[in-house]
């Protein structure tokens, strides 16, 4: 699904990742875990091509994106669910529209986001709250909503960047169950964290970054920072 | 695909101006503002060019003709000068109404009106009353009329020839100056009202920039995140003209008796004559600022999706 082959990414003298190879199989749930100020959503940044390499190759699903032209970002997007931290909602926008507005963007029918949107947002357990508005919700709902979006066009990767790391405990546990739940139909799913709990608790891949660079790739890994 | 792109943007730019409510308000009012800016100065330049227009029109000189002057020659000296392009009217005035029209300017005048009636006969011989389509042409015309070959019928050697053909000149020149003075000053309103324009739409798409970003991270193309802003931009423009032509009119008659007094004869009817050019005038107005607020939009969304 991820193939990257010595990725560096510099910002002038400073150096964020420093010749990172790893590859990501398809259906695998990964925690890319490590320190804030690491990498981690630096690479993050280059596997959705926001960034691009100082050096390196980016293969997601069989596409070489390292020189991914800008026209073509947008279908690439279209092909990663991503979900952050701090939700990225469109504040004027409700529940329903926001879930809508990934399809409305790629030219789906209006039929088809009549549909798919209620099953989706029913899947995240926000099927009673389509009217709503972001701000008339919690951080946990907030990042249902988030997952939704990222879902609703059968993503084949799916990106957590810090998805709990705006929640309580009961928030981040309903987040991961549905993580997991979403890595269990099929989706590879990438969950960057510095929750030690979160990590050890998924008893899944764990690869640690430290200082741009990778240190350990354990196939049932701890969090050991 | 490119229908539903649109009427998808279309629904976004409704949603929009409905949703931030406030700036809508407030970039429509400033819009306006600019837009009315603009349009007073059309207006001045209308009643200043109608006012210089009427001067112009009524710009004619009499050039008196000799005692020599046959009625003949006076009959084909009209004729061919009528036939001139520059020439509106050659009029022929008789003695004695040259006689009546100077009796009706002095009429006040006591000592001339009894000086005139202590003579036997009418002092005055006929002259001819000229108009032009330019009065710019006016210089060269008289120019040509005094050759010496027309001396025999024209009276082309007294001062009160060429203090006409100075006067002349002297409106020519000014109506010229008030026309570039006008042009000057629009130039001026038209770039202030640009920048004002310009800097309100750029404040509101900036009010806008984390959801540029996020629309992009969700896979829109820049078009699809572009093309609402764009349209909220052509409806900011037209409903500013619409509150503009709402205002206009009620205040145009309002104004309108104040204008007739200061102007007097050289007045203009503002609602008949911006009526008239309704489409022409309002649909310049829409123009621009359309092409204003659409550029403005372009260039602030190209630095956010730039980013």
């Amino acid at each position: 699904m991820i193939t990257i082959k010595g990725i560096t990414k510099k910002y002038g003298n400073y150096t964020a990742l420093d010749d990172i190879s790893l590859h990501i199989a398809s259906g695998e749930f990964v925690s890319l875990v490590g320190q804030s100020g690491t990498g981690k959503t630096t690479l993050v940044k280059l596997i959705i091509a926001e960034e691009r390499p100082s050096k390196g190759e980016i293969i997601i699903g069989g596409w070489d994106i390292t020189a991914i032209k800008s026209y073509e970002v947008p279908y690439l997007r279209r092909q990663i669910g991503v979900i952050f931290q701090d939700f990225k909602l469109l504040p004027k926008k409700t529940v329903y529209e926001n879930v809508a507005f990934a399809l409305e963007s790629c030219g789906v029918a209006a039929a088809t986001i009549l549909k798919v949107v209620p099953q989706v947002l029913k899947i995240v357990g926000l099927d009673n709250k389509i009217d709503h508005y972001p701000w008339q919700l919690s951080g946990g709902e907030k990042q249902r909503v988030a997952i939704a979006r990222a879902l609703v066009h059968k993503p084949k990767l799916l990106i957590a960047d810090e998805p709990t790391g705006n929640l309580d405990s009961i928030n981040t546990k309903e987040i991961i169950d549905l993580l997991i739940k979403i890595n269990e139909i099929g989706t590879t799913v990438l969950l960057v964290s510095h929750n030690r709990d979160v990590v050890n608790g998924l008893r899944r891949r764990v690869i640690t970054v430290e200082e741009g660079k990778i240190i350990s790739d354990q196939v049932k890994g701890r969090y050991v920072l | 695909m490119f229908f539903l792109d649109l009427f998808r943007s279309f629904k976004f730019a409704l949603q929009s101006l409905w949703r931030n409510f406030w700036l809508t308000i407030v970039t429509v009012i400033i819009v306006t503002l600019a837009m009315a800016s603009v349009s007073f100065l059309l207006i001045f330049n209308l009643v200043a060019n109608n006012v210089v227009d009427t001067v112009k029109a009524k710009s004619e000189i009499y050039i008196d003709l000799t005692e020599d002057a046959k009625q003949a020659q006076v009959e084909f000296l009209v004729a061919e000068l009528n036939k001139l392009e520059d020439i509106r009217e050659v009029i022929y005035i008789t003695p004695s109404e040259t006689l009546d029209r100077f009796k009706e300017e002095h009429k006040n005048d006591e000592v001339i009106i009894a000086s005139l009636e202590s003579l036997s006969a009418n002092p005055f011989t006929g002259s001819l009353k000229l108009s032009v389509n330019d009065i710019s042409k006016f210089d060269a015309l008289l120019t040509e009329l005094s050759r010496d070959e027309y001396g025999q019928i024209l009276e082309i050697n007294n001062s009160e020839f060429y203090e006409a053909k100075d006067l002349l000149n002297v409106i020519s020149d000014y109506s010229k100056k008030i026309e570039k003075l006008g042009f000057g000053i629009s130039l001026f309103f038209v770039l202030i009202s640009i920048i004002v324009v310009f800097n309100t739409i750029q404040m509101g798409i900036y009010s806008h920039r984390e959801e540029i970003g996020i629309m992009k991270l969700v896979g829109a193309s820049n078009w699809f995140v572009r093309s609402p802003f764009i349209i909220e931009s052509i409806l900011y423009s037209i409903i500013s003209v619409v509150v503009m032509i709402l205002i206009f009119y009620p205040l145009a008659v309002y104004v309108q008796p104040h204008i007739d007094n200061f102007l007097g004869e050289y007045t203009l009817d503002l609602v008949a004559s911006v009526s008239s050019n309704f489409l022409w005038v309002f649909g310049l107005e829409i123009g621009i600022a359309i092409l204003i607020t659409v550029l403005s939009s372009l260039f602030a969304t190209r630095r956010y999706l730039d980013e």
